[in-house]
């Protein structure tokens, strides 16, 4: 016999605000599947994560399976399917950045937070115990001139040095 | 047609044909993974690069070369073109299949392709029938030079029927492009990126599924899996597959009548696969075809014929159960015996049980069963008919082929049934659950003639029940819902003392001094051939593996 | 030294550029006025040919011959524009998403009106979120200015500009695996042809520009195409008769980072030498120049011989090596080339879209065998030849002579060639990723070996000074042909 399959107790749907941004989104392209980047990225800032349940939702609203669904969402790193903490801290780890001792910026970021470095498909790994930070690698921010930089949820920081990251992470509202 | 150098040969070939195809029609082997010609062709295994050649820029017209790059032989399709653009004054195409570039590649391939493979070969369901396997024999390396950890990503449980063994997985993605292009249905995909990349249902990040691998058609994937990666739990470690021979047939879950492959032991059928036919199923079938052999392996198996005695039925020998049943025909008027007749059976055996009834029990009154119907199931490349039978068409046309014949279905046929004195009926398929009228009815009956392949409500009212045989059991015809009338072959012995229902019928009118004398099937389709209207080309040997179309 | 030459970037800083008021004041969107004011759509796709505009996004092909491939009696068509910078040591196109998109709209519009495309969709990274935001907000002034919507400008055409991010894959920014994940898959590069003037996005002709390629139309169409070819050189490539002009017209972003003390975008005519650039922006930090990566982490590493090589597609193609994205990484004596070179390789194992074989288990693997010579672990056997010769003792004899054989070094170059081999340009992959891998690896090694042999000779990564860890450039596989032979010198 094959195994059971999830139950999803609480079905995900969109807020209000976010439905008139999908609706909007929709008849930007002839095909709905094409809306399926924009719509995870909506689905996760409402959501946090990507759920079963996001999948499931999205699947409906794209008419898609749901398993097309998983699979783009398990392709690109910036979508979550674990919770991830209030601040996630992106550090670049490319050439450019190694050239400029990001490798000093990520030990200190680590030491500080007392966390490891996620990966991608143990987010955990990566996330403070108080569920405050997620620290991640993730490769070239295109942001080479002024190395090394990292984003912390959508904001980019550059040319860090442990001291700018102390005062930067000081600054983050709890 | 294109007229095109594949090699050494000059060859023409159809327009739009891709260069795989075009080789195998000549016996060159181009090896693939990625490519089934049932499918959209992404081109990602990378394993049928061939050489092509063109004119050299810079250098003077009229001068051919090999291409910079290698080309997929699955996406490089060959047509005509004006004369203008021939190579070598009339080639369309010039194709190497055989250059050192070619041979280089395919083992360069071949070395990548087994980089994270467990070569686990002596445990594995495929070995034997892998082109992973048979590919590194002909193109391949004889060593590794991969000295990192391999990556084991783990053995899933995709459906009811479906295993994947991930370590053994080469991505090339035929099982997804199945789901999404043939059923429709879009249950597997990759999770992960790059070497990471696994075939997978829908999973929450624990692992546990969102839906599964269930569709009708699912049987498939482990089909084209072109190596042992999806693995059908119903064939699991049952059998090494050069231990099976194989035999043409037709599948008989349903009137489409999909060209299967019948794959057994002395000891019974082991599976049944697809075979390709271009009108009817090309390269699929359904599950409920594919799973549907197990009663022919049934230890339930009727063996010899019963007779009713104080209520019970018990065996008894052959000679016994003839005699019963021609002294219960011979005592009632023709008017009062119905002959009914099985969409599970073969033409065959319609054929003589009609001839049985007009010319020997000189009955006009023939009737006509079947499976109950079930759903039929439409898919984007596929339909599963709602009438389970496999011979609907066939038997209803050739049970009232003679003169005056009438072929009663349904409620008619069951009202008939509740005032007949002696009911001969020839079952010959899985078992088939009775309905309250039906039931009625054959209650009814002064004494009933059961001839089937298994116990079942219907033998249990029987007063004699004869043995007869399955579709792997006996040679004959089938004709499907479309009209194409398709031959199905004996595999196996069958059991005990069970004997073709065409035999059966024809031992019977013998003993009522009936002249019906066929030795074998095929003898009976040149009857029908000459007697049945639209069958006239129908004979074994016009038919052989393709089938024809009646017109 | 050489005058930056600031175009693109000419407007960059000025305050509030990104509205559409202070961007109007700066000749904003007057050159796509021009454009349908006094020309046709196909003098303006002409106007670009004859510009010589080359691609800026990697490849470097030819915009005009790209979109003379375009089937124009098939609608739709599309207009794709990637921004979805990620080559490592690339950062241009940010600043123009981030500072002035109006300018890119500009140049949106002027290939929309060339081409009679309706839709365009612009790809953004998905970590762009400023750049998205900016765009999306000048898209929406330019809608409410009426150069966007339907009948734009009284041309009767109808353009729309709706920008779709992506969510941090590399290979989106291969044109086939943007329109992929587009379509919202698997950003999965797709094989080739058709190509996507044929059928692109929805199997429609689509035509694919780069931010910065884009952006250079407003100033083909505004100053003329003689104004644009005065800038930089263009080639006469002999193998032709007459010579066919090969054309490297027209300023570059180039974006430099690494060891230099002024990293940044600088705007420059094509030509100029890495050592000028170095110097432009604001010379090396450090003593010496070890290494310089020419465009993008893809493109093949050139040695500190090479430094006179002009940064152009003509000649960093001569080179063995390739302009890209023009993004320069300089690397000073203190660097260790068998550890940059196992950070781009689990850049390039981390990103394989793993569609296709050779890439999929090619690139983890040449990546493993790297972090193997980088821990140390580098396999190298030594073998003893008979070799008739004067011994010691000063007989003839057999000298026994020894060779070192590093066969991990050999093992790396056969695995990168076999994902795409270098030296013939040839790849076994679907898209040309398998040659981003196999470029780096290749040439690093090569051109670097003496510092891969001491590290598997001495068992740990062994920095050794500029010169020692340089092969010598007459066994240098690319310096032969790197000097513009006489064939192809300046046209003029």
């Amino acid at each position: 016999m094959s195994e059971e399959i999830i139950q999803i107790e609480t079905p995900f749907q969109f807020n209000e605000e976010n439905k008139q941004e999908f609706d909007e989104l929709i008849g930007r392209y002839p095909v709905k599947e094409a809306a399926m980047l924009p719509t995870l990225h909506l689905a996760q800032r409402q959501e946090g994560y990507i759920t079963p349940a996001v999948m499931k939702y999205v699947a409906e609203l794209l008419e898609l399976s749901v398993m097309k669904v998983k699979d783009v969402v398990t392709f690109y790193p910036m979508f979550f399917e674990e919770p991830v903490g209030k601040y996630v801290i992106r550090i670049c780890h490319t050439l450019p950045c190694a050239l400029r001792d990001c490798k000093v910026v990520l030990d200190h970021l680590k030491s500080k937070l007392g966390t490891d470095v996620a990966s991608e498909t143990n987010l955990a790994k990566g996330t403070t115990d108080d569920g405050k930070y997620t620290l991640m690698k993730v490769e070239c921010l295109a942001s080479c001139d002024v190395a090394p930089v990292i984003m912390v949820n959508d904001d980019l920081y550059k040319n860090l040095t442990p001291e700018k990251i102390d005062e930067l992470l000081e600054q983050l509202p709890s | 047609m294109a007229f095109i150098k594949l090699n050494d040969l000059e060859i023409e070939v159809e327009d739009g044909t891709n260069v795989v195809e075009a080789a195998r029609q000549h016996d060159i082997e181009v090896p693939h993974y990625c490519y089934h010609p049932g499918l959209s062709r992404p081109a990602n295994c990378r394993m049928c690069l061939v050489e092509p050649y063109g004119p050299i820029p810079g250098a003077p017209p009229g001068t051919i070369g090999p291409a910079r790059q290698l080309a997929t032989g699955c996406t490089l399709t060959v047509r005509s073109g004006p004369p203008e653009r021939k190579l070598e004054e009339k080639f369309d195409a010039i194709i190497r299949t055989d250059s050192d570039r070619v041979i280089k590649a395919r083992e360069d391939i071949l070395e990548f392709l087994l980089v994270h493979h467990p070569l686990d070969c002596p445990v594995c369901d495929q070995a034997g029938e892998c082109d992973l396997q048979d590919f590194s024999y002909r193109h391949g390396h004889d060593k590794s030079r991969y000295l990192e950890v391999k990556n084991v990503p783990p053995k899933k449980d995709l459906g009811p029927d479906i295993l994947l063994y991930s370590t053994r997985c080469i991505v090339c993605t035929r099982c997804i492009r199945f789901c999404d292009e043939v059923s429709g249905s879009g249950e597997l995909g990759l999770i992960n990126r790059g070497s990471h990349d696994e075939i997978d249902i829908p999973r929450s990040h624990e692992g546990t599924p969102i839906q599964l691998l269930d569709n009708k058609l699912a049987g498939n994937v482990v089909d084209i899996c072109p190596v042992g990666a999806l693995i059908s739990k119903d064939f699991l470690f049952k059998s090494r597959p050069w231990f099976l021979e194989k035999t043409d047939s037709i599948c008989t879950g349903c009137s489409v009548g999909c060209n299967v492959t019948v794959e057994y032991k002395a000891d019974g059928l082991y599976r049944i696969k697809p075979r390709f036919h271009e009108d009817i199923n090309q390269h699929w079938m359904c599950d409920d075809g594919r799973l549907g052999y197990h009663y022919v392996n049934s230890d339930d198996r009727l063996q010899l014929p019963q007779k009713r005695v104080d209520g019970e039925l018990v065996t008894t020998q052959w000679a016994e159960a003839l005699t019963l049943i021609s002294d219960a025909l011979s005592q009632v008027e023709a008017d009062e015996i119905v002959v009914i007749g099985s969409a599970q059976g073969t033409n065959e055996d319609n054929y003589v049980l009609q001839q049985f009834a007009h010319d020997v029990l000189k009955t006009t009154q023939l009737g006509l069963i079947g499976q109950l119907p079930g759903e039929e199931h439409k898919f984007p490349q596929f339909t599963i008919e709602a009438d389970k039978n496999p011979n609907t068409a066939g038997a209803r046309t050739i049970l009232g082929s003679a003169n005056g014949n009438v072929v009663l279905e349904g409620d008619t046929l069951w009202e008939k049934v509740a005032s007949a004195k002696v009911v001969y009926l020839v079952n010959g398929g899985p078992e088939r659950p009775l309905q309250d009228a039906e039931r009625d009815a054959l209650e009814k009956v002064g004494f009933l003639i059961v001839q089937d392949v298994l116990p079942s409500e219907v033998t249990q009212l029987a007063d004699v029940v004869l043995p007869g045989t399955t579709f792997a059991e006996k040679d004959g015809t089938f004709t499907n819902s479309s009209g194409w009338v398709q031959r199905i072959r004996k595999t196996i012995d069958p059991p005990g003392e069970a004997q073709a229902d065409w035999e059966i019928t024809q031992q019977l009118a013998k003993r009522l001094g009936g002249e019906i004398d066929y030795h074998f099937a095929g003898e009976i389709a040149i009857a029908i051939a000459e007697n049945v209207e639209g069958y006239g080309d129908a004979t074994h040997q016009n038919i052989g593996d393709a089938g024809i179309k009646l017109t | 030294m050489v005058e930056e030459r600031r175009i693109l970037y000419e407007h960059l800083d000025v305050p509030d550029i990104n509205t559409f008021d202070v961007y109007r004041q700066h000749e904003g969107y007057t050159r796509f006025e021009k454009a349908i004011a006094e020309y046709q759509p196909e003098e303006i796709a002409d106007m670009v040919k004859d510009a010589g505009l080359k691609g800026r996004g990697g490849a470097g092909f030819s915009t005009g011959e790209k979109w003379s491939f375009v089937p124009r009696d098939i609608e739709p068509r599309y207009l794709c524009c990637n921004a979805d910078e990620s080559e490592p040591g690339t950062f241009s196109n940010r600043y123009v998403l981030e500072k002035n998109p109006h300018l890119l709209i500009e140049g949106i519009l002027i290939c929309c009106f060339a081409m009679g495309i309706e839709t365009t969709y612009v790809y953004i990274r998905g970590e762009f979120t400023l750049g998205k935001k900016m765009l999306d907000a000048a898209i929406k002034e330019a809608y409410e200015q009426g150069y966007l919507g339907e009948n734009v400008r009284g041309t009767g055409q109808n353009i729309n500009i709706y920008t779709h991010p992506g969510a941090g894959a590399y290979i989106c920014g291969e044109e086939t695996g943007l329109i992929e994940s587009l379509e919202g898959k698997r950003g999965q590069p797709r094989n080739k042809p058709p190509f996507p003037a044929v059928q692109g996005v929805f199997m429609k002709p689509t035509v694919v520009q780069n931010v910065e390629t884009l952006c250079n139309l407003p100033f083909i169409v505004g100053n003329g195409v003689e104004w644009y070819t005065q800038m930089g050189p263009t080639y006469g490539d002999a193998r032709f008769d007459p010579p066919k002009a090969d054309p490297n017209t027209g300023t570059k972003l180039y974006c430099i980072s690494g060891d230099v003390n002024e990293p940044g975008v600088y705007e420059l005519d094509l030509g100029l030498t890495c050592t000028e650039l170095i110097e432009v922006a604001g010379g090396l930090r450090g003593e010496e120049v070890k290494a310089v990566i020419p465009g993008g982490s893809s493109a093949p590493i050139l040695t500190h011989y090479e430094l006179d090589t002009r940064l152009d597609f003509t000649s960093l193609t001569l080179a063995k090596s390739m302009l890209g994205s023009g993004g320069i990484i300089v690397m000073n004596e203190t660097r260790n080339i068998v550890d940059c070179l196992l950070n781009i390789m689990k850049f390039y194992a981390h990103e394989s879209c793993g569609q296709c074989t050779p890439c999929r288990w090619g690139t983890p693997w040449v990546r493993d065998i790297v972090q193997r010579i980088a821990d140390g672990e580098g396999r190298q056997t030594t073998i003893t030849r008979p070799k008739f010769g004067i011994t010691e003792s000063g007989r003839w004899g057999d000298t026994g002579e020894t060779e070192e054989i590093y066969e991990d070094l050999d093992l790396l170059e056969s695995v990168a060639n076999n994902i795409a081999n270098v030296d013939t340009m040839t790849w076994n992959t679907i898209c040309v990723f398998g040659i981003a891998v196999s470029w780096p690896a290749v040439s690093y090694m090569r051109k670097f070996r003496p510092e891969f042999e001491a590290a598997i000779r001495e068992g740990k990564l062994v920095t050794l000074p500029v010169a020692e860890a340089t092969v010598p450039p007459e066994e240098n596989y690319a310096y032969q042909q790197r000097i513009i032979p006489k064939e192809m010198t300046d046209l003029e």
